[in-house]
């Protein structure tokens, strides 16, 4: 039924022109034009810091962003130090006030967004054109010279606690935060998302204040300018601004073993309409040889809209609203998850289907014009995703991050075409051993257990419930 | 309300390079998107847009039928329509859209707001002919049936689960206050829909509902991107001409009467771990002069760091870590909308401040700036932020903002062109303007009051079951 509706839908995307009526056939679809990503240009200051100038866009705005590999993975067993150091940041710089800095971004038409994630602490604005020197400034400062003003803290230690609260209220974070710890153990940064409250409550300024001190530095520093400025202007702006920074300490490393599966974990929220589905798998590094492949491969099974999984579970079966999978590619680490809500009592039948869809990818060969028809989908992506300055300073700051070579803008696209068939279903046989699965499930455990149970795939299975926090 | 959360981070920008010749002096740049406007002589109102950004081209559909309009007693049936629309379509049967989308390189999208639903897509321009050819047969020829309406509501009743009965809030504020601060039963609904009305509609109810609102003088066709002006006309003469004509459709009353007294209503969420403040205001009549003004007083008391009601309600009272709102802010902009619309915001806070010292500093700024006239400086900095962030609009993802400007002012007021006129507007307001908009629309008679009590223990997630 199912391969009999995907060849029907491929022989009427090849030839639609089959109308008895009077409406005109339909016309063909030609190859894309090539999408470049504008020139750039990356220098570095003496000291060590990158900056890369993107001269983008028409409209008369510019995004200046400080990536810093200061993130939750520096912050030791600390978690959300970082996270909590990122919001103390925005609350003075320099001699001027948290008002004083709203303010400048403000009069310039931009935020001043400080944010902390796993790898780095980012600062950045997006203003009007003609402010690009002074935003710059201003992100130095933040960066550089911030007060961490005690009279503050007690205050914003609060917002960030209300923060967690309100994190471990939602399904999905609850479902995050035990496949990290199930995938990477509780001592290591990805297995601690979240901290307890408790030890949240003992962090002090002055933890802040060290850590701001021993972790932000030049050489972890890498400046995106993007938009339409005045390069000269720029250029000048970053040199005063930046050239006296410390060097500081180099990038960190971090090793990211992953524990084996197969493991089902389970929480409990009692009486939950939908149950929060984890279902992950070891992935293959950015930049391996097995790269590109694992993300066509993916693409097709449970990445894009008309993927595989989306197409049974939610377009022919309506057990779900937004199922989609990814590989969350990190420095030295990679992981393929798939993500789904599903009504409760449709969780076993969802499954299932997940895993048949899992499996036709490892036994058939892809057709042709599905297989193009991905490729093509993720070189188009590619394009429309890229298209903003913003969105292309995100695709190069997780270039560099990745330690991906510069040219990979350039050849992602090639890459992604030339995969083949044959590549994908050695992809999918090498990246999904269901037998070693590690699934995460948050729902009504009453109704949702039984179903997993009746499953094959995990009838030898260990289960174990979890706590989270 | 979208039909699939798409996290689109995309193209576009708008402002052709003629007249942004001058742009790094971007104070006296001004917006000009160059475009062509024109009706076909079935009443499908069509705006063209070039820009030569990226060889993409963005395709969107706006019908003139929002959740504001939908039938009594099936609640949500305009969202539920909406994801119909994907499910085929006489020469395209079900899957064919979606998959022709992804083969060639593209995204779709599509959302249910107040006053319209609308079709996008983002696609290399070589697929542009085949885009207008789908939609004109899903405008005309759309196929409804018992198995694609039981799928959807399958769909739909699982959207309502996600984004309402398993999240904390639910449906706070962004549906809660509409129904609380409106009278007239279009604007005040569950629009999302109760759960029973979206699984007891039937295919008659999709095809009456089609019949009377999917038609093309109902209707905006925009093209945007990568484009020849003659040659998509052309097409789009070719594909959307042949679709019969039908009157236009006659909108019933979505008046409101003007506010007397402050309205407060509580409600306890049993997945909510922190109590919740939320405040709506009617909004003057989109378009006058008092609208511009409102969407500058937006500017100057919520949108940003810098912005008064954060100053005092994060900074100075520490009651909450930030505060979100606007002008029809959690379901569009100020800009996409017709009707009655509040501005309103948010924000979740600690126990530890009860709501009425919470009115009590929300009061000591609105007061402010009833009573005082604003300075230059700020009204300055206001502008300087709306057209910033209005730069940022239509700069964004997939021209799916400037595409949706567009699309609003052809629908709403047959006038595409208008986009370059929206600067002018708020160019025109004064410190007196300010202050005249804010004594009569920031009354607290004008206001509603919408708070949330917890009903969870402060993270809870109880270990139990399995084995």
């Amino acid at each position: 039924m199912k391969r009999a509706f995907l060849a029907l839908t491929a022989l009427l995307a090849a030839t639609p022109a089959f109308a008895q009526d009077n409406f005109p056939p339909a016309p063909p679809i030609a190859e894309p034009k090539p999408f470049k990503l504008p020139a750039t240009e990356t220098y570095s200051l003496p000291n060590g810091m990158l900056v890369t100038l993107v001269p983008y866009g028409v409209a008369p705005k510019v995004v200046v962003s400080l990536r810093v590999r200061a993130g939750e993975i520096v912050a030791g067993d600390k978690t959300w130090l970082a996270n909590l150091n990122a919001e103390m940041m925005k609350e003075g710089a320099a001699g001027r006030t948290s008002a004083d800095l709203a303010t400048a971004a403000a009069g310039m038409g931009g935020d001043l967004d400080v944010s902390a994630g796993m790898q780095t602490t980012s600062v950045s604005t997006n203003v009007l054109s003609e402010y690009a020197p002074a935003a710059v400034a201003l992100i130095g400062d933040v960066a550089l010279h911030p007060d961490l003003p005690a009279g503050e803290f007690v205050r914003v230690k609060a917002n960030l606690d209300r923060r967690l609260t309100q994190a471990l209220a939602q399904p999905g974070t609850l479902a995050d935060v035990a496949l990290g710890r199930t995938v990477y153990g509780p001592n290591h940064p990805y297995g601690r998302l979240l901290p307890s409250q408790a030890q949240f409550a003992g962090y002090t300024i002055s933890d802040v204040k060290a850590f701001h001190d021993s972790q932000f530095g030049a050489k972890r520093a890498h400046l995106y300018i993007a938009g339409r400025f005045d390069a000269a202007a720029v250029k000048g702006a970053v040199e005063k601004t930046f050239g006296g920074w410390a060097a500081g300490p180099a990038p960190v490393g971090l090793a990211s073993p992953h524990l084996a599966g197969p493991k089902v974990v389970l929480i409990d929220r009692p009486d939950a309409p939908q149950a929060t589905l984890r279902l992950s798998f070891d992935a293959s590094l950015a930049g391996s040889d097995a790269d590109i492949p694992q993300r066509v491969t993916n693409s097709l099974l449970g990445g894009a809209f008309s993927s595989r999984i989306t197409t049974n579970i939610r377009e022919d079966k309506g057990y779900t609203y937004s199922p989609y999978s990814d590989v969350d590619l990190s420095p030295g680490d990679a992981l393929w998850t798939f993500n789904a809500d599903i009504t409760t009592d449709k969780t076993g039948p969802a499954l299932a289907e997940v895993f048949k869809e899992i499996r036709r990818m490892q036994s058939e060969i892809v057709g042709s014009e599905e297989s193009k028809g991905i490729r093509t989908y993720m070189a188009g992506l590619f394009a429309i995703s890229n298209s903003t300055s913003s969105s292309v300073v995100g695709t190069l700051a997780t270039r560099d991050l990745l330690g991906l070579p510069a040219n990979w803008t350039d050849t992602y696209v090639p890459a992604v075409l030339a995969v083949t068939p044959e590549q994908m279903m050695a992809s999918a046989k090498t990246d999904y051993p269901i037998g070693k699965l590690t699934l995460v499930v948050v729902g009504d455990l009453k109704t949702v257990v039984p179903q997993l149970k009746a499953l094959p795939e995990l009838a030898s299975v260990p289960f174990q419930t979890m706590t989270v926090p | 309300m979208k039909r699939w959360s798409l996290a689109l981070a995309l193209t576009a920008s708008v402002l052709p390079s003629a007249a942004l010749a001058q742009a790094v002096k971007p104070a006296t740049s001004k917006l000009h998107v160059e475009t062509q406007y024109f009706t076909l002589a079935n009443g499908l109102r069509v705006v063209l847009a070039k820009d030569s950004i990226a060889p993409t081209v963005t395709v969107a559909v706006y019908y003139g039928i929002g959740f504001r309009v939908e039938p009594r007693e099936r609640t949500g049936f305009a969202h539920l329509f909406e994801h119909l629309m994907f499910q085929g379509s006489k020469h395209a049967p079900k899957g064919v859209f979606d998959t022709t989308i992804t083969n060639s390189g593209g995204v779709n999208n599509g959302s249910t707001r107040f006053d319209f639903t609308n079709y996008f897509e983002v696609v290399p321009s070589s697929a542009l002919d085949r885009m207008l050819w789908l939609e004109a047969d899903r405008m005309a020829n759309p196929v409804i049936d018992d198995a694609v309406l039981k799928n959807q509501q399958g769909v739909v009743g699982n959207e309502i689960k996600v984004n309402v009965l398993n999240q904390p809030y639910s449906t706070w504020p962004w549906i809660d206050l509409p129904m609380l601060a409106n009278s007239n039963w279009y604007n005040s609904h569950n629009f999302y829909g109760e759960l029973a009305e979206v699984e007891a509609a039937t295919v008659p109810d999709a095809k009456s509902f089609s019949e009377a609102f999917y038609r093309p003088s109902n209707a905006v066709l925009v093209v945007a991107g990568d484009l020849d002006y003659a040659a998509t006309r052309a097409t789009i003469e070719k594909y959307f001409a042949p679709i019969a004509k039908k009157p236009a459709v006659v909108q019933p009353d979505i008046s409101e009467p003007r506010q007397t007294a402050e309205r407060f209503k509580s409600r306890v969420d049993a997945l909510a771990p922190k109590p919740g403040y939320a405040a709506g205001y009617h909004v003057p009549a989109r378009g006058t002069p008092e609208w511009y003004a409102m969407g500058l007083i937006d500017q100057m008391l919520v949108q940003g760091d810098d912005s008064r009601l954060y100053r005092k309600i994060v900074q100075e009272t520490g009651i909450a870590g930030e505060i979100g709102g606007g002008i029809n802010a959690d379901l569009g902009n100020m800009f996409n909308y017709r009707g009655p619309m509040l501005w309103s915001f948010s924000f979740t806070h600690d126990p530890t401040h009860p709501t009425a010292d919470i009115t009590k500093a929300v009061d000591s700024v609105i007061e402010d700036l009833r009573s005082k006239p604003v300075s230059q400086a700020e009204l300055d900095r206001a502008r300087t932020k709306l057209r910033s962030s209005l730069y940022g609009e239509i700069d964004g993802g997939g021209r799916v903002g400037l595409v949706d400007l567009l699309a609003s002012y052809a629908l709403f007021d047959n006038d595409a062109g208008a986009i370059n006129r929206i600067e002018e507007g708020f160019a025109k307001v004064t410190p007196a303007l300010i202050q005249k908009t804010a004594q009569e629309y920031l009354r607290s008679t004008n206001r509603s009051i919408y708070v949330i009590e917890p009903g969870a223990a402060p993270g809870a997630a109880n270990p139990q079951g399995g084995q």
